[in-house]
Protein backbone atom coordinates (compact mmCIF):
# COMPACT_ATOMS: atom_id res chain seq x y z
CA UNK A 1 0.00 0.00 0.00
CA UNK A 2 1.10 3.61 -0.81
CA UNK A 3 -0.42 6.61 -0.22
CA UNK A 4 -0.01 9.63 -1.65
CA UNK A 5 -0.77 13.33 0.38
CA UNK A 6 -0.90 16.20 -0.72
CA UNK A 7 -1.44 18.94 1.81
CA UNK A 8 -1.81 22.76 0.48
CA UNK A 9 -4.17 24.64 2.44
CA UNK A 10 -0.97 27.21 3.96
CA UNK A 11 1.36 29.14 2.70
CA UNK A 12 3.65 25.96 2.86
CA UNK A 13 2.87 22.96 0.73
CA UNK A 14 4.29 19.42 0.90
CA UNK A 15 3.65 16.09 -0.37
CA UNK A 16 4.27 12.55 0.58
CA UNK A 17 4.35 9.03 -0.10
CA UNK A 18 4.03 6.31 2.82
CA UNK A 19 3.21 2.99 3.53
CA UNK A 20 1.65 1.72 6.57
CA UNK A 21 5.47 1.07 8.11
CA UNK A 22 6.78 4.44 6.81
CA UNK A 23 7.11 7.97 5.11
CA UNK A 24 8.78 6.16 1.81
CA UNK A 25 9.29 10.15 -0.17
CA UNK A 26 8.55 13.33 0.95
CA UNK A 27 8.82 17.07 -0.27
CA UNK A 28 8.10 20.54 1.51
CA UNK A 29 8.44 23.86 0.78
CA UNK A 30 9.54 25.91 3.33
CA UNK A 31 9.14 29.14 1.91
CA UNK A 32 5.69 30.50 0.31
CA UNK A 33 5.66 30.37 -3.08
CA UNK A 34 3.16 29.42 -5.67
CA UNK A 35 1.83 25.87 -4.82
CA UNK A 36 0.12 24.88 -8.61
CA UNK A 37 4.06 25.35 -9.53
CA UNK A 38 5.40 23.21 -6.17
CA UNK A 39 3.23 20.07 -6.27
CA UNK A 40 3.19 18.51 -9.44
CA UNK A 41 6.80 18.22 -9.65
CA UNK A 42 6.53 17.21 -5.82
CA UNK A 43 4.78 14.17 -6.82
CA UNK A 44 7.33 13.60 -9.85
CA UNK A 45 9.94 14.10 -7.01
CA UNK A 46 8.41 11.42 -4.56
CA UNK A 47 7.57 8.53 -7.28
CA UNK A 48 10.69 8.64 -8.45
CA UNK A 49 12.38 8.64 -5.11
CA UNK A 50 10.59 5.81 -4.40
CA UNK A 51 11.16 3.98 -7.34
CA UNK A 52 7.71 3.59 -8.33
CA UNK A 53 5.27 4.64 -11.10
CA UNK A 54 2.06 6.52 -10.53
CA UNK A 55 0.23 3.15 -11.07
CA UNK A 56 1.13 2.03 -7.84
CA UNK A 57 -0.27 4.55 -5.83
CA UNK A 58 -3.43 2.57 -3.70
CA UNK A 59 -4.84 5.76 -2.30
CA UNK A 60 -5.00 9.60 -2.39
CA UNK A 61 -5.00 11.89 0.49
CA UNK A 62 -5.61 15.40 0.55
CA UNK A 63 -5.91 18.31 3.51
CA UNK A 64 -9.30 20.38 3.09
CA UNK A 65 -8.68 23.14 4.35
CA UNK A 66 -9.76 25.32 5.98
CA UNK A 67 -7.24 27.72 4.41
CA UNK A 68 -6.05 29.43 1.92
CA UNK A 69 -8.72 28.96 -0.77
CA UNK A 70 -6.32 28.77 -4.34
CA UNK A 71 -3.73 26.39 -2.23
CA UNK A 72 -6.67 24.20 -1.68
CA UNK A 73 -7.98 24.38 -4.72
CA UNK A 74 -4.60 23.47 -6.29
CA UNK A 75 -4.46 20.53 -3.86
CA UNK A 76 -7.77 18.58 -4.38
CA UNK A 77 -8.17 19.30 -8.19
CA UNK A 78 -4.68 18.00 -8.55
CA UNK A 79 -6.10 15.03 -5.98
CA UNK A 80 -8.86 14.39 -7.74
CA UNK A 81 -7.95 13.87 -11.43
CA UNK A 82 -4.66 11.71 -10.61
CA UNK A 83 -7.11 9.80 -8.31
CA UNK A 84 -9.76 9.51 -10.82
CA UNK A 85 -7.37 8.69 -13.87
CA UNK A 86 -6.23 5.47 -11.79
CA UNK A 87 -9.28 4.71 -10.34
CA UNK A 88 -8.43 5.53 -6.93
CA UNK A 89 -10.32 5.70 -3.50
CA UNK A 90 -9.61 9.09 -1.60
CA UNK A 91 -9.68 10.75 2.24
CA UNK A 92 -9.70 14.00 2.79
CA UNK A 93 -8.80 15.36 6.25
CA UNK A 94 -8.95 18.70 7.80
CA UNK A 95 -5.91 20.91 8.17
CA UNK A 96 -6.44 21.50 11.46
CA UNK A 97 -6.86 17.97 12.70
CA UNK A 98 -3.26 17.53 11.15
CA UNK A 99 -1.96 20.60 12.70
CA UNK A 100 -3.11 19.27 15.87
CA UNK A 101 -2.21 15.62 15.42
CA UNK A 102 1.40 16.95 14.99
CA UNK A 103 1.01 18.42 18.74
CA UNK A 104 -0.32 14.98 19.71
CA UNK A 105 2.31 14.47 22.73
CA UNK A 106 1.56 17.70 24.53
CA UNK A 107 -0.29 16.48 27.68
CA UNK A 108 -2.69 19.91 27.43
CA UNK A 109 -5.49 21.27 25.63
CA UNK A 110 -4.62 22.17 21.75
CA UNK A 111 -5.68 24.83 19.92
CA UNK A 112 -4.78 24.55 15.81
CA UNK A 113 -5.00 28.14 14.33
CA UNK A 114 -4.23 28.56 10.46
CA UNK A 115 -3.77 31.89 9.17
CA UNK A 116 -7.39 32.56 7.11
CA UNK A 117 -5.91 36.99 5.96
CA UNK A 118 -7.92 39.77 6.07
CA UNK A 119 -7.53 39.56 9.84
CA UNK A 120 -9.17 36.57 10.67
CA UNK A 121 -8.21 33.15 11.64
CA UNK A 122 -9.44 29.29 11.55
CA UNK A 123 -9.26 27.19 14.39
CA UNK A 124 -10.50 24.54 16.44
CA UNK A 125 -9.57 22.65 19.78
CA UNK A 126 -8.16 19.10 20.96
CA UNK A 127 -7.49 17.33 23.21
CA UNK A 128 -4.97 14.42 23.78
CA UNK A 129 -6.53 10.76 23.07
CA UNK A 130 -4.63 7.62 22.78
CA UNK A 131 -2.95 7.39 19.62
CA UNK A 132 -3.95 10.65 18.21
CA UNK A 133 -5.87 13.54 19.04
CA UNK A 134 -9.84 14.48 19.34
CA UNK A 135 -11.50 17.55 18.50
CA UNK A 136 -13.90 19.20 20.79
CA UNK A 137 -16.19 21.78 19.23
CA UNK A 138 -16.51 23.21 15.60
CA UNK A 139 -14.34 24.58 13.29
CA UNK A 140 -14.39 27.96 13.61
CA UNK A 141 -13.50 31.11 11.37
CA UNK A 142 -13.14 34.85 13.46
CA UNK A 143 -10.54 37.44 14.73
CA UNK A 144 -8.00 36.86 17.06
CA UNK A 145 -9.96 38.93 19.89
CA UNK A 146 -13.05 36.00 19.26
CA UNK A 147 -9.53 33.70 19.51
CA UNK A 148 -8.32 34.83 23.04
CA UNK A 149 -11.83 35.10 24.16
CA UNK A 150 -12.29 31.27 23.92
CA UNK A 151 -8.42 30.41 25.05
CA UNK A 152 -9.42 32.63 28.31
CA UNK A 153 -12.88 30.80 28.56
CA UNK A 154 -10.87 27.40 28.53
CA UNK A 155 -9.59 27.71 32.27
CA UNK A 156 -6.50 25.30 31.51
CA UNK A 157 -3.46 25.32 29.98
CA UNK A 158 -3.59 25.02 26.21
CA UNK A 159 -1.06 24.90 23.56
CA UNK A 160 -1.37 27.01 20.79
CA UNK A 161 -0.44 25.39 16.91
CA UNK A 162 -0.19 26.93 13.72
CA UNK A 163 0.54 29.44 11.17
CA UNK A 164 -2.08 31.83 12.79
CA UNK A 165 -0.63 31.33 16.09
CA UNK A 166 2.67 32.52 14.74
CA UNK A 167 0.73 35.54 12.84
CA UNK A 168 -0.64 36.62 16.17
CA UNK A 169 1.66 35.55 18.75
CA UNK A 170 2.03 38.91 20.76
CA UNK A 171 -1.97 39.25 21.06
CA UNK A 172 -2.60 35.42 21.76
CA UNK A 173 0.68 35.23 24.03
CA UNK A 174 -1.04 37.70 26.16
CA UNK A 175 -3.56 34.51 27.31
CA UNK A 176 -2.03 32.34 29.86
CA UNK A 177 -1.62 29.78 26.68
CA UNK A 178 1.95 28.40 25.30
CA UNK A 179 2.32 28.88 21.13
CA UNK A 180 4.33 26.32 19.79
CA UNK A 181 7.15 27.41 17.46
CA UNK A 182 7.74 27.55 13.85
CA UNK A 183 8.27 23.54 13.66
CA UNK A 184 4.46 22.76 14.54
CA UNK A 185 3.12 25.53 12.37
CA UNK A 186 2.73 24.29 9.32
CA UNK A 187 0.51 20.78 8.57
CA UNK A 188 2.65 18.17 6.79
CA UNK A 189 1.70 16.07 3.47
CA UNK A 190 3.80 12.97 5.63
CA UNK A 191 1.49 13.51 8.90
CA UNK A 192 -1.50 13.72 6.75
CA UNK A 193 -0.88 10.81 4.99
CA UNK A 194 -0.02 9.01 7.78
CA UNK A 195 -3.06 9.52 9.81
CA UNK A 196 -5.14 8.96 6.88
CA UNK A 197 -3.44 5.10 6.66
CA UNK A 198 -5.97 3.76 8.82
CA UNK A 199 -9.08 4.72 6.96
CA UNK A 200 -7.97 3.37 4.20
CA UNK A 201 -7.37 0.25 5.66
CA UNK A 202 -10.68 0.15 6.91
CA UNK A 203 -12.17 1.57 3.86
CA UNK A 204 -13.74 4.62 4.87
CA UNK A 205 -12.37 6.36 1.56
CA UNK A 206 -14.28 8.72 -0.62
CA UNK A 207 -14.57 8.63 -4.47
CA UNK A 208 -13.01 12.10 -6.23
CA UNK A 209 -15.75 13.42 -6.81
CA UNK A 210 -16.92 14.24 -3.11
CA UNK A 211 -13.92 15.81 -1.93
CA UNK A 212 -14.96 19.31 -1.10
CA UNK A 213 -12.53 22.13 0.37
CA UNK A 214 -13.52 23.37 3.90
CA UNK A 215 -14.18 27.13 3.11
CA UNK A 216 -16.04 28.29 6.30
CA UNK A 217 -16.24 31.57 4.04
CA UNK A 218 -18.82 32.78 1.57
CA UNK A 219 -17.12 33.39 -1.73
CA UNK A 220 -16.28 36.94 -2.09
CA UNK A 221 -18.94 38.87 -4.61
CA UNK A 222 -16.59 41.05 -6.67
CA UNK A 223 -16.93 41.27 -9.76
CA UNK A 224 -14.23 40.61 -11.05
CA UNK A 225 -14.49 43.57 -14.06
CA UNK A 226 -10.85 44.92 -13.23
CA UNK A 227 -9.43 41.34 -13.77
CA UNK A 228 -11.10 40.56 -16.56
CA UNK A 229 -10.20 43.76 -18.46
CA UNK A 230 -6.71 42.47 -18.05
CA UNK A 231 -7.68 39.49 -20.35
CA UNK A 232 -7.14 41.42 -23.45
CA UNK A 233 -4.31 39.59 -24.03
CA UNK A 234 -1.97 40.18 -26.30
CA UNK A 235 1.21 42.75 -26.62
CA UNK A 236 0.59 45.52 -26.85
CA UNK A 237 3.68 46.52 -28.69
CA UNK B 1 -3.50 10.70 -31.48
CA UNK B 2 -6.15 11.38 -28.88
CA UNK B 3 -5.73 15.02 -26.92
CA UNK B 4 -7.56 16.23 -23.94
CA UNK B 5 -8.15 20.04 -23.43
CA UNK B 6 -8.84 21.52 -20.53
CA UNK B 7 -10.90 25.08 -20.43
CA UNK B 8 -11.31 26.87 -17.18
CA UNK B 9 -9.96 30.48 -17.78
CA UNK B 10 -13.42 32.33 -17.16
CA UNK B 11 -16.84 31.27 -16.39
CA UNK B 12 -16.91 28.33 -18.52
CA UNK B 13 -15.45 24.12 -17.31
CA UNK B 14 -14.79 23.02 -20.42
CA UNK B 15 -13.35 19.62 -21.82
CA UNK B 16 -13.00 18.81 -25.57
CA UNK B 17 -11.07 15.88 -26.97
CA UNK B 18 -9.58 16.12 -30.40
CA UNK B 19 -8.52 13.23 -32.16
CA UNK B 20 -5.42 13.52 -34.41
CA UNK B 21 -5.36 17.56 -34.70
CA UNK B 22 -8.50 18.11 -36.90
CA UNK B 23 -11.36 15.76 -35.89
CA UNK B 24 -13.52 16.95 -33.08
CA UNK B 25 -14.35 13.76 -30.67
CA UNK B 26 -16.06 16.07 -27.70
CA UNK B 27 -17.24 19.13 -26.63
CA UNK B 28 -18.39 19.38 -23.22
CA UNK B 29 -19.41 22.99 -21.55
CA UNK B 30 -20.44 23.03 -18.15
CA UNK B 31 -22.17 26.71 -17.69
CA UNK B 32 -21.54 28.94 -14.49
CA UNK B 33 -23.69 31.47 -16.31
CA UNK B 34 -26.54 30.82 -13.61
CA UNK B 35 -24.16 31.42 -10.60
CA UNK B 36 -23.25 34.76 -11.72
CA UNK B 37 -25.87 36.15 -13.20
CA UNK B 38 -27.26 37.28 -9.78
CA UNK B 39 -24.11 39.58 -9.96
CA UNK B 40 -24.12 41.27 -13.61
CA UNK B 41 -21.08 39.50 -14.11
CA UNK B 42 -18.29 36.91 -13.31
CA UNK B 43 -17.28 36.68 -9.65
CA UNK B 44 -13.88 35.30 -9.57
CA UNK B 45 -14.32 32.79 -6.12
CA UNK B 46 -17.50 31.62 -7.39
CA UNK B 47 -15.70 30.81 -10.39
CA UNK B 48 -12.70 29.35 -8.61
CA UNK B 49 -14.68 27.49 -6.57
CA UNK B 50 -17.65 26.06 -9.14
CA UNK B 51 -14.80 24.77 -11.39
CA UNK B 52 -13.29 22.87 -9.09
CA UNK B 53 -16.56 20.97 -8.63
CA UNK B 54 -17.36 21.00 -12.55
CA UNK B 55 -13.96 20.11 -13.62
CA UNK B 56 -14.50 15.68 -12.76
CA UNK B 57 -17.70 15.37 -14.26
CA UNK B 58 -16.83 17.37 -16.80
CA UNK B 59 -13.88 15.29 -17.71
CA UNK B 60 -16.14 11.90 -17.34
CA UNK B 61 -18.79 13.73 -19.86
CA UNK B 62 -16.05 14.17 -22.26
CA UNK B 63 -14.59 10.67 -22.37
CA UNK B 64 -18.29 8.96 -22.37
CA UNK B 65 -18.72 11.49 -25.50
CA UNK B 66 -15.83 10.65 -27.33
CA UNK B 67 -16.69 6.89 -26.32
CA UNK B 68 -12.83 6.91 -24.83
CA UNK B 69 -10.99 5.98 -21.69
CA UNK B 70 -8.39 7.89 -20.12
CA UNK B 71 -6.07 5.62 -20.96
CA UNK B 72 -6.55 6.14 -24.47
CA UNK B 73 -5.56 9.91 -24.24
CA UNK B 74 -2.31 10.41 -25.54
CA UNK B 75 -1.64 14.00 -24.31
CA UNK B 76 -3.51 16.92 -21.59
CA UNK B 77 -3.86 20.15 -23.12
CA UNK B 78 -4.65 23.08 -20.56
CA UNK B 79 -5.27 26.90 -20.68
CA UNK B 80 -2.20 28.04 -18.93
CA UNK B 81 -3.68 32.02 -19.46
CA UNK B 82 -4.81 34.59 -20.00
CA UNK B 83 -7.63 34.94 -17.69
CA UNK B 84 -8.67 34.38 -13.84
CA UNK B 85 -5.72 33.40 -11.90
CA UNK B 86 -7.71 31.47 -9.11
CA UNK B 87 -9.64 30.23 -12.32
CA UNK B 88 -6.68 28.82 -14.28
CA UNK B 89 -5.60 26.94 -11.18
CA UNK B 90 -7.47 24.31 -11.15
CA UNK B 91 -7.78 23.49 -14.65
CA UNK B 92 -3.67 23.61 -14.34
CA UNK B 93 -3.91 21.50 -11.40
CA UNK B 94 -6.62 19.14 -13.03
CA UNK B 95 -4.62 18.81 -15.92
CA UNK B 96 -1.61 18.07 -13.99
CA UNK B 97 -3.07 15.32 -11.87
CA UNK B 98 -3.90 13.69 -15.33
CA UNK B 99 -0.48 14.03 -17.28
CA UNK B 100 1.56 12.62 -13.99
CA UNK B 101 -1.27 9.61 -13.32
CA UNK B 102 -1.36 8.36 -16.78
CA UNK B 103 2.41 9.45 -17.59
CA UNK B 104 1.62 11.28 -20.89
CA UNK B 105 2.99 14.75 -21.67
CA UNK B 106 1.47 18.37 -20.74
CA UNK B 107 0.65 21.01 -23.08
CA UNK B 108 0.32 24.55 -22.20
CA UNK B 109 -1.97 26.18 -23.84
CA UNK B 110 -2.97 29.95 -24.90
CA UNK B 111 -6.90 30.77 -24.45
CA UNK B 112 -6.02 33.50 -27.53
CA UNK B 113 -4.32 31.44 -29.76
CA UNK B 114 -6.65 28.41 -29.01
CA UNK B 115 -10.11 30.60 -30.43
CA UNK B 116 -8.26 31.15 -33.16
CA UNK B 117 -7.59 27.42 -33.80
CA UNK B 118 -10.77 26.21 -32.97
CA UNK B 119 -11.65 27.09 -36.57
CA UNK B 120 -9.09 24.04 -37.78
CA UNK B 121 -11.62 21.69 -36.36
CA UNK B 122 -14.22 23.16 -39.22
CA UNK B 123 -12.23 24.15 -41.92
CA UNK B 124 -9.10 22.03 -41.78
CA UNK B 125 -5.20 23.42 -41.23
CA UNK B 126 -5.29 27.07 -40.97
CA UNK B 127 -3.84 28.46 -43.79
CA UNK B 128 -1.49 31.35 -42.88
CA UNK B 129 -0.77 34.51 -43.20
CA UNK B 130 -4.19 35.63 -41.78
CA UNK B 131 -5.59 38.37 -39.61
CA UNK B 132 -8.21 37.20 -36.52
CA UNK B 133 -10.46 39.12 -34.91
CA UNK B 134 -10.03 37.62 -31.39
CA UNK B 135 -13.28 39.22 -29.52
CA UNK B 136 -14.97 38.05 -26.50
CA UNK B 137 -16.00 38.71 -22.79
CA UNK B 138 -12.73 39.54 -21.89
CA UNK B 139 -10.29 40.19 -24.93
CA UNK B 140 -10.72 42.44 -28.38
CA UNK B 141 -7.81 41.86 -30.38
CA UNK B 142 -6.49 42.35 -33.96
CA UNK B 143 -4.14 40.00 -34.69
CA UNK B 144 -1.95 39.01 -37.73
CA UNK B 145 -0.99 35.14 -38.15
CA UNK B 146 1.96 34.90 -40.07
CA UNK B 147 3.25 32.53 -42.33
CA UNK B 148 5.49 31.41 -39.57
CA UNK B 149 2.50 30.32 -37.59
CA UNK B 150 3.46 33.18 -35.02
CA UNK B 151 0.94 36.02 -34.00
CA UNK B 152 1.45 39.09 -33.95
CA UNK B 153 -0.93 41.88 -32.17
CA UNK B 154 -1.73 44.83 -34.34
CA UNK B 155 -4.33 46.59 -31.88
CA UNK B 156 -6.90 45.96 -29.41
CA UNK B 157 -9.83 48.01 -27.17
CA UNK B 158 -7.92 50.00 -25.15
CA UNK B 159 -10.42 49.95 -22.23
CA UNK B 160 -13.76 47.89 -22.02
CA UNK B 161 -13.63 44.15 -23.99
CA UNK B 162 -16.49 43.99 -26.47
CA UNK B 163 -18.19 41.40 -24.35
CA UNK B 164 -17.85 43.67 -21.29
CA UNK B 165 -19.82 46.69 -23.04
CA UNK B 166 -22.47 43.96 -24.39
CA UNK B 167 -22.87 42.86 -20.26
CA UNK B 168 -22.58 46.50 -18.92
CA UNK B 169 -25.48 47.74 -21.57
CA UNK B 170 -27.67 44.82 -21.07
CA UNK B 171 -27.07 45.11 -16.99
CA UNK B 172 -28.20 48.80 -17.40
CA UNK B 173 -31.17 48.74 -19.50
CA UNK B 174 -32.19 45.60 -17.45
CA UNK B 175 -31.73 42.80 -19.72
CA UNK B 176 -30.47 39.14 -18.19
CA UNK B 177 -26.48 37.99 -18.37
CA UNK B 178 -24.19 37.50 -20.12
CA UNK B 179 -25.45 40.79 -22.16
CA UNK B 180 -24.08 39.64 -25.75
CA UNK B 181 -26.87 36.84 -26.57
CA UNK B 182 -30.01 39.53 -24.76
CA UNK B 183 -28.40 42.27 -27.31
CA UNK B 184 -28.07 40.49 -29.96
CA UNK B 185 -31.58 39.04 -29.17
CA UNK B 186 -33.52 42.61 -28.65
CA UNK B 187 -31.68 44.13 -31.44
CA UNK B 188 -33.46 42.27 -34.57
CA UNK B 189 -36.67 43.85 -33.76
CA UNK B 190 -34.32 47.49 -33.98
CA UNK B 191 -33.70 49.98 -36.11
CA UNK B 192 -29.79 50.64 -35.48
CA UNK B 193 -29.90 53.73 -37.34
CA UNK B 194 -32.09 54.74 -34.59
CA UNK B 195 -29.09 56.37 -32.56
CA UNK B 196 -26.17 57.68 -33.43
CA UNK B 197 -23.70 55.85 -30.77
CA UNK B 198 -20.07 57.15 -31.34
CA UNK B 199 -17.44 54.86 -33.30
CA UNK B 200 -14.85 55.94 -31.25
CA UNK B 201 -11.18 56.06 -32.75
CA UNK B 202 -12.85 54.26 -36.14
CA UNK B 203 -11.34 56.98 -38.28
CA UNK B 204 -7.41 56.67 -36.26
CA UNK B 205 -4.85 54.91 -38.46
CA UNK B 206 -4.12 52.23 -35.68
CA UNK B 207 -5.67 49.26 -34.91
CA UNK B 208 -6.55 49.97 -31.35
CA UNK B 209 -10.18 51.03 -30.31
CA UNK B 210 -11.95 52.47 -27.14
CA UNK B 211 -15.55 51.26 -26.25
CA UNK B 212 -16.12 52.62 -22.65
CA UNK B 213 -17.16 56.27 -24.30
CA UNK B 214 -20.02 54.06 -26.42
CA UNK B 215 -21.24 53.16 -23.25
CA UNK B 216 -21.39 56.19 -21.86
CA UNK B 217 -22.63 57.60 -24.71
CA UNK B 218 -25.77 54.80 -24.74
CA UNK B 219 -26.31 55.12 -20.78
CA UNK B 220 -26.34 59.23 -21.44
CA UNK B 221 -28.83 59.14 -24.43
CA UNK B 222 -31.15 56.62 -21.68
CA UNK B 223 -30.76 59.36 -18.99
CA UNK B 224 -31.37 62.21 -21.73
CA UNK B 225 -34.91 60.74 -22.66
CA UNK B 226 -35.76 59.66 -18.61
CA UNK B 227 -35.08 63.06 -17.84
CA UNK B 228 -37.56 64.48 -21.09
CA UNK B 229 -40.16 61.86 -19.82
CA UNK B 230 -39.97 60.12 -22.75
CA UNK B 231 -40.22 56.19 -23.10
CA UNK B 232 -36.84 55.20 -25.11
CA UNK B 233 -37.25 52.06 -27.34
CA UNK B 234 -34.84 49.72 -25.87
CA UNK B 235 -34.96 47.41 -29.25
CA UNK B 236 -33.68 50.51 -31.13
CA UNK B 237 -30.79 51.32 -28.34
CA UNK B 238 -29.46 47.94 -28.86
CA UNK B 239 -29.52 47.59 -31.84
CA UNK B 240 -27.67 51.20 -33.00
CA UNK B 241 -25.19 50.01 -29.74
CA UNK B 242 -24.72 46.79 -31.52
CA UNK B 243 -23.85 48.13 -34.48
CA UNK B 244 -21.44 50.52 -33.88
CA UNK B 245 -19.43 47.88 -31.66
CA UNK B 246 -19.76 45.86 -34.94
CA UNK B 247 -18.91 48.76 -37.29
CA UNK B 248 -15.54 49.36 -35.29
CA UNK B 249 -14.76 45.87 -35.16
CA UNK B 250 -15.77 45.33 -38.95
CA UNK B 251 -13.98 48.37 -39.99
CA UNK B 252 -10.60 48.01 -38.35
CA UNK B 253 -10.12 44.60 -39.61
CA UNK B 254 -10.80 44.21 -42.71
CA UNK B 255 -8.46 47.66 -42.89
CA UNK B 256 -5.76 45.38 -41.25
CA UNK B 257 -6.19 42.91 -44.18
CA UNK B 258 -5.56 45.92 -46.64
CA UNK B 259 -3.21 47.28 -44.53
CA UNK B 260 -1.21 43.84 -44.64
CA UNK B 261 -2.46 42.56 -47.57
CA UNK B 262 -3.79 39.54 -46.52
CA UNK B 263 -7.34 38.24 -47.62
CA UNK B 264 -8.14 35.41 -44.91
CA UNK B 265 -10.21 36.62 -41.71
CA UNK B 266 -10.80 34.21 -38.65
CA UNK B 267 -13.58 35.51 -36.59
CA UNK B 268 -12.85 33.66 -33.13
CA UNK B 269 -14.42 34.52 -29.34
CA UNK B 270 -17.50 34.45 -27.80
CA UNK B 271 -18.95 37.95 -28.86
CA UNK B 272 -17.91 36.14 -32.52
CA UNK B 273 -21.36 34.22 -31.82
CA UNK B 274 -23.19 37.59 -32.56
CA UNK B 275 -25.56 37.02 -35.37
CA UNK B 276 -24.73 41.08 -36.44
CA UNK B 277 -21.21 40.09 -36.77
CA UNK B 278 -21.53 37.56 -38.70
CA UNK B 279 -23.96 38.74 -41.06
CA UNK B 280 -22.05 42.00 -41.27
CA UNK B 281 -18.40 40.16 -41.76
CA UNK B 282 -19.77 37.68 -44.20
CA UNK B 283 -21.73 40.66 -46.23
CA UNK B 284 -17.95 42.70 -46.65
CA UNK B 285 -15.85 39.52 -46.90
CA UNK B 286 -17.72 38.62 -50.06
CA UNK B 287 -18.40 42.09 -51.59
CA UNK B 288 -14.20 42.15 -50.92
CA UNK B 289 -13.50 38.86 -52.22
CA UNK B 290 -11.59 37.72 -48.75
CA UNK B 291 -12.01 34.43 -47.91
CA UNK B 292 -14.17 34.51 -44.02
CA UNK B 293 -13.35 31.53 -41.61
CA UNK B 294 -15.83 31.76 -38.49
CA UNK B 295 -16.47 28.55 -36.32
CA UNK B 296 -20.06 27.65 -35.56
CA UNK B 297 -21.01 28.52 -31.99
CA UNK B 298 -20.27 26.10 -29.07
CA UNK B 299 -16.46 26.64 -31.46
CA UNK B 300 -16.52 30.84 -30.41
CA UNK B 301 -17.67 30.78 -27.30
CA UNK B 302 -15.12 29.51 -24.57
CA UNK B 303 -14.86 25.89 -25.12
CA UNK B 304 -12.58 22.92 -24.36
CA UNK B 305 -12.59 21.55 -27.93
CA UNK B 306 -10.36 24.75 -28.96
CA UNK B 307 -7.91 24.16 -26.14
CA UNK B 308 -7.39 20.22 -27.23
CA UNK B 309 -7.02 21.57 -31.28
CA UNK B 310 -4.09 24.41 -30.18
CA UNK B 311 -2.32 21.32 -27.61
CA UNK B 312 -2.75 18.82 -30.64
CA UNK B 313 -0.95 21.29 -32.47
CA UNK B 314 1.79 22.00 -29.78
CA UNK B 315 1.94 18.16 -29.53
CA UNK B 316 2.53 17.59 -33.39
CA UNK B 317 5.42 20.42 -33.53
CA UNK B 318 6.72 18.68 -29.39
CA UNK B 319 6.13 21.64 -27.90
CA UNK B 320 5.81 19.92 -24.18
CA UNK B 321 5.79 22.02 -20.87
CA UNK B 322 6.64 21.38 -17.60
CA UNK B 323 4.48 19.67 -14.49
CA UNK B 324 5.14 23.78 -12.88
CA UNK B 325 3.84 25.10 -15.66
CA UNK B 326 2.67 28.46 -14.12
CA UNK B 327 -0.59 30.07 -15.18
CA UNK B 328 -0.34 33.40 -16.57
CA UNK B 329 -3.18 35.57 -16.20
CA UNK B 330 -2.07 38.11 -18.81
CA UNK B 331 -0.12 35.73 -21.08
CA UNK B 332 0.80 37.38 -24.42
CA UNK B 333 -0.85 35.99 -27.51
CA UNK B 334 2.38 37.73 -29.03
CA UNK B 335 5.35 35.04 -27.19
CA UNK B 336 2.57 32.07 -27.86
CA UNK B 337 4.56 28.99 -29.04
CA UNK B 338 3.49 28.65 -33.30
CA UNK B 339 2.29 25.06 -33.22
CA UNK B 340 2.26 24.62 -37.55
CA UNK B 341 3.64 26.64 -39.72
ZN1 LIG C 1 -12.34 33.29 -24.48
Amino acid sequence: MYILGLETSTSQSSVAIVDPERVVASAALGVPRRHGEFVAPAIRFCLDQAGIGADRITGVAVGLGPGLFTGLRVGIATAQTFAAANHLPVVGMSSLDVLAFQARYVPKMICAVIDARRKELYWALYRSSPGGVQREGPLRLGTVDQLTAELESLGEDCMVVGDGALAYRREIDDVRVFVAGPDRAWPDAAVLAELAVPRFIREETQHPTELQPIYLREADAQIGWEQRGRLRGGDPS
Amino acid sequence: MLVLGIETSCDETAVGIVEDQFTLRANVIASQVELHAPYGGVVPEVAARAHLELLLPTIDHALVQAGAGLSDIDAIAVTAGPGLVGALLVGVSGAKGLALAQDVPLLGVNHLRAHIEAAQLEYGELTPPLIALVVSGGHTSIVVMDEDGLCRQLGGTIDDAAGEAFDKIARFIGLGYPGGPEIDKLARQGDPTAFAFPRAMMQGDGYDMSLSGLKTAVIRQLRKMEAAGEEPNLADIAASFQDAIVDVQLDKTLRACAAEGLDQVVLAGGVAANSRLRERFAEQTEINGQRLIVPSIPLCTDNGAMVAASGANLLAAGSFVGLDLAVDPNLPLAGAAASFG
